[in-house]
This record gives structure tokens, C-alpha cells and sequence, in this order.
């Protein structure tokens, strides 16, 4: 449904900044209907991408094809089955709820009974129906959020995209959020490409995608991604944390990986942690601050694979 | 694309009203301007073949326009805003013309001009400004057509801009003079030659031809003047010119620098 193929962008030189490579021979498939996470540390292009995803920027390079159409060629086709939620709202926090969606509605050409089937739709699975009237400056984060999305929804995209959008949210308005977006995009089996850096938000996508300096390091299922860790995780904090990777390295033959004060013993067989935990206690018990056994989540996934710390024990 | 037009623009106007402070603003400054000015000039404004007029009454089309200016530029100036507020960002993804973005805004700041120049208009009958049916709807059209011009200009200033604080700058040193300029403070036709070169090059010196006219003369009279007809195409260039580059600008995406493929 979205197909990226070769992907490059390079933002031009300007007088005070060289030019700079945000995406290097991208390529990325998403099937119809499937739930997609985007996500990488900052500057790692992701905001590049989803801007060339939704037509505002020509690449250096590449293509980008949603639905079988062209993004910049066919750029009207596009729009028009393509729903984007910004990272920052996109509605008039002057008008009310009302009027921002009589708005959309009218971009998109939306009216009549048409429109008014899909804003009774709209009110029935967001808390907005007690606000229509309301100006949208004084809406709470998490309900501004639900109009952002009420107000794409409304012409049935086929593919919706979303930038970090529940970016400021509280963890209640988020879970409420996702639960809203997830259980909408089953029911209407739409495709949605969603970059986020918050990792429980991807546990529950079908695939999720990681990219790094404009490259994409992998792109997986959720559960794919964290059999490449091996089941368990063992994480040591100690005094010492160079001395003591050294050793479990020389001494009990692991290949500890070093992140910050933490040593993390990634490749341990499921239930071999348990024993591995005990020898290590055994061993090196005096500088242990602590040490725990954890099921790899998707967030060690992502620290394993962007390699944002160091391996073994050089520093 | 009407639809998308005509919401936008109503998006304009609405927010206009909704902003009380904005209306007294716009309609007070040119009101007290003329007010001021047209007083104390009208002891001493003695130029050579209007023997019979008044500052106040000469200044009175220069205020129009002046209105126009600055209601226009200030409505336009909201584009800036849009981007920054991220309203802007939802209505690029939509599947409209980009005319349709342009002119929604344009016609929005349009209409905001508009309900104040009328207003002003009313004033016209007071200072004894015989005004004919013909001629009325004759001002009217111009007051659209020059609105439109400034709009459509300012639109195609702010859009690349990314503060209102440059916005400001551009509009005291390039578009305040173009009123300056205009015949609106002074007769054009005794100033030095440099200057009347750059107001007869300037579109708001003939927008005012288009405007002064029709209070002196019969819609007839009008059209059988040249000047009057040089002018009329001069605004219709200017506005048609700044339309189409606001399209062509609102058109142009952020493009990534050009790669050698190996």
C-alpha cells in the first residue's frame, strides 16, 4: 500500500550549514491494512521521511508510490486517500470543534448526508460530543488529540499517517489514544504508518521499523525483533562497570554489552538466567549494586540494534 | 474547489470578528488619520486647479486605500501564523487545488477589507461627495479589485516568511510607500521627476486613478477617459500577476538537493 523504494534526501547546502544526508537508500514496504511503527532516535530521519511521505518535500532520490499512485506526480490522488495526523496540531484553535471539522470537511468535499453520517461516527467513538461547541484552545490535550484524528477519520482514508502524535499526552489520554486508533484501523482495515519513540506503542503494531541515520536497520514484527535478543535479558549494575564487563567476558566466556552504568547479558537462553544470575552473584558478589533479569522488551531492541552504547568491555 | 474557497475564507472572516480589538483597530487608525491630516492640511492644501476641493475631501479616497492596505496586508499577514500554529501544514495535505489556498485566504482578507471600506464609505455623502448610483457600484469594484491586488500581494510577501517581526519590516519600508506614493498624501503632478517616474510605475498610484474618478466624474465620463483606462489595466496586471505567483510559490515544495547516483 505505501511502497518507498531507494530513498534518498540530502537538505541542500545553505550559507551556514553544509549539506546533510537525512535519508540514504531507504526502501520500505507496508501491505494494505497493516498497522506500521516507524521509529529511530532524534535526527535519525524519521521526520524527513514523513514529510516526503505526505508530498510536502521531493526526495533527492527514489520514489514513493501509496495506493499504486505516484506521491509527487499524483500528488491530488494521494491527498485524497491519505489521512495525516501532525506531531503539532493542525486545526484552528480559534474556532471551535465544530467549525474545524465543518472545515476538513469541506477540503475534502465532504457534505451532506455523507458528512453528517460521519460525524455522528466521529462523536460516537471520541468524547467529543459535549464539546462541538467548544473553542479548541480550551480542549485538553487528550481530547485536541482525538479531534486531530476525529477530523482525518471523516473521509475514510485508506492510509493514515501519524508523526508522533501522542507526543505531550498523559499516559492515560495516550493508552486511550492508541486503543481508539487501533481498534478503528482493524475495523476499517486501514493502512497506518505511525512513527512514535515510545516503545510500549509498538509492542501491539504489526511490523515496526527502525531507522538510524537515514537508514533502516530493520524492519520486523514485534515479536520477530525481540527473538533477535534471545528470550531473556540479565542487567547488572556495579561499582565498576568497564572491570566487571571485563571479567564476565575473560572469566565466565559471556559477551556482556556495556550501556551507560548498566551491563546487559542480552544472548541468554530462555530460563538459563536464573543459573547465570546465581554464578554471577557468586562470583562477584562485593561489586554488584544490582542485578536483575528482564524479559527483552521491544526498547532493548532498539537499544541492541541503534547500538546506542558500547559492546564488551572497552569504553 | 469553490467549497474549499469559500471555507477558507469564511475561516478568515470569522476569525477577524471574533478578534473585537482587530475591527476598532483598523477602522479607528485610518479614521483618525484622515481625521487629523485632512483637518490640518485643509488651511494650507492650496494646489493649483483645485481651487474647490478640501484635504479632507482629497484625502478621502487616499484613506480608502489606505484601509485597504491595511486590512488586506494584516489578513494576509495570518499566513505567517497559520504555518507556525500548524493549520496550515493539514490543509497543504488536503486534496485541493493550490489556487483554491490561495484565493480562500485572498478573498478572506478581501472581505475583511471590504466590510471596513464600506463602512468608511458611508462617510462619502457627509463631505458633500456626489456620488451616482453607477458610480457607487464603480468604487465598489474597485475597492474588490485593489483589495484583491494587496491581499494577493501580501500573501505572496508572508508566504515565505517565517516571523511577523520580518513581515513588519517589509511592510514600512516596501508597502507603505507604494501608498505614500500613490497620490493619496499629494497631487501627482507636481512632484519632482524621479518621484513621478516611480509613482506612475507604482499599481497603487492608478489603483487611486480607478478610485478618485468615479466621485467627479459619470460612469460615461469615466471610461472615455484614457487615463482611466491605462490604470484599470495596470490594477488588473497586478492583481492577475500576484495571484498567479502566489500559485506558482504555494506550488513550489522543498526540494532535496540533486545526488550523483553511483
Amino acid at each position: 500500500m505505501i511502497l518507498i523504494r531507494d530513498l534518498t534526501h540530502v537538505y541542500p547546502a545553505t550559507r551556514r550549514q553544509s549539506s546533510r544526508t537525512a535519508i540514504s537508500r531507504l526502501s520500505l514496504e507496508v501491505a494494505e491494512g497493516e498497522f506500521c511503527i516507524l521509529s529511530g532516535p532524534n535526527g535519525s530521519g524519521k521526520s524527513t521521511l514523513f514529510r516526503i511521505l505526505c508530498g510536502l518535500t521531493v526526495p533527492s532520490a527514489g520514489g514513493v508510490r501509496v495506493a499504486g499512485f505516484d506521491v509527487f506526480a499524483e500528488a491530488m490522488a494521494v491527498r485524497g486517500i491519505m489521512g495525516v495526523v501532525f506531531q503539532s496540531p493542525a486545526v484552528d484553535k480559534h474556532l471551535s470543534v465544530a467549525e474545524n471539522l465543518a472545515i476538513h470537511a469541506d477540503l475534502y468535499g465532504l457534505h451532506g448526508a455523507v458528512l453528517a453520517d460521519r460525524l455522528g461516527e466521529a462523536l460516537e467513538w471520541s468524547d467529543l460530543k459535549e464539546r462541538l461547541g467548544q473553542k479548541v484552545d480550551t480542549l485538553s490535550g487528550g481530547l485536541a488529540r482525538q479531534l486531530e484524528l476525529a477530523k482525518c477519520l471523516l473521509t475514510r482514508p485508506r492510509v493514515l499517517l501519524l508523526d508522533e502524535p501522542t507526543t505531550g499526552l498523559d499516559p492515560a489520554s495516550r493508552r486511550n489514544f492508541l486503543d481508539v486508533l487501533r481498534r478503528l484501523q482493524r475495523a476499517r482495515a486501514m493502512t497506518v504508518l505511525m512513527t512514535t519513540h515510545i516503545f510500549q506503542e509498538a509492542e501491539d503494531a504489526d511490523r515496526v521499523a527502525i531507522m538510524k541515520d537515514g537508514h533502516l536497520l530493520a524492519c520486523d514484527t514485534p515479536q520477530a525483533l525481540r527473538a533477535r535478543l534471545g528470550h531473556e535479558v540479565v542487567v547488572v549494575q556495579a561499582s565498576d562497570p568497564p572491570s566487571l564487563a571485563r571479567r564476565l567476558e575473560a572469566e565466565l566466556g559471556l559477551a556482556p554489552l556495556r550501556f551507560g552504568e548498566e551491563i546487559r547479558i542480552e544472548d541468554v537462553p530462555a530460563g538459563g538466567s536464573l543459573a547465570l544470575l546465581e554464578s554471577i552473584l557468586g562470583r562477584y558478589r562485593p561489586e554488584i549494586l544490582s542485578i536483575s533479569i528482564k524479559q527483552a522488551a521491544l526498547e532493548d531492541v532498539f537499544i541492541h540494534i541503534t547500538g546506542a552504547g558500547t559492546a564488551g568491555g572497552s569504553p | 474547489m469553490m467549497r474549499a474557497v469559500v471555507a477558507l475564507a469564511r475561516r478568515e472572516f470569522t476569525r477577524f470578528i471574533r478578534q473585537p480589538q482587530r475591527v476598532v483597530g483598523s477602522i479607528g487608525q485610518p479614521l483618525l488619520f484622515w481625521l487629523f491630516l485632512g483637518s490640518g492640511f485643509t488651511g494650507s492644501f492650496r494646489p493649483p486647479g483645485m481651487e474647490g476641493i478640501s484635504y479632507l475631501e482629497f484625502f478621502y479616497p487616499g484613506v480608502l486605500l489606505m484601509m485597504l492596505l491595511f486590512a488586506s496586508i494584516f489578513s494576509s499577514i495570518t499566513v505567517i501564523e497559520d504555518r507556525d500554529q500548524g493549520f496550515l501544514q493539514g490543509v497543504l495535505v488536503a486534496p485541493v487545488p493550490r489556487m483554491a489556498i490561495v484565493l480562500g485566504k485572498v478573498f478572506g482578507g478581501t472581505l475583511i477589507a471590504m466590510a471596513q471600506a464600506l463602512l468608511f464609505l458611508l462617510l462619502a455623502p457627509l463631505l458633500g461627495l456626489p456620488l451616482s448610483a453607477g458610480g457607487t457600484v464603480m468604487v465598489i469594484l474597485t475597492l474588490l479589485l485593489t483589495s484583491t491586488g494587496f491581499t494577493a500581494l501580501g500573501f505572496l510577501i508572508a508566504w515565505s516568511m517565517r516571523s511577523t517581526a520580518g513581515f513588519h519590516a517589509i511592510m514600512m519600508v516596501f508597502l507603505m510607500p507604494m501608498w505614500l506614493l500613490s497620490g493619496a498624501l499629494f497631487p501627482v503632478e507636481h512632484v519632482p521627476g524621479w518621484l513621478y517616474v516611480l509613482m506612475e510605475i507604482n499599481p497603487v498610484t492608478h489603483a487611486l486613478v480607478l478610485l478618485r474618478l468615479p466621485f467627479y466624474a459619470t460612469v460615461s465620463g469615466v471610461f472615455a477617459d484614457p487615463r482611466f483606462v491605462t490604470s484599470l489595466a495596470v490594477v488588473v496586471a497586478w492583481v492577475v500577476g500576484c495571484l498567479y505567483l502566489s500559485m506558482v510559490r504555494v506550488e513550489r515544495r522543498d526540494r532535496g538537493a540533486a545526488i550523483s547516483q553511483s
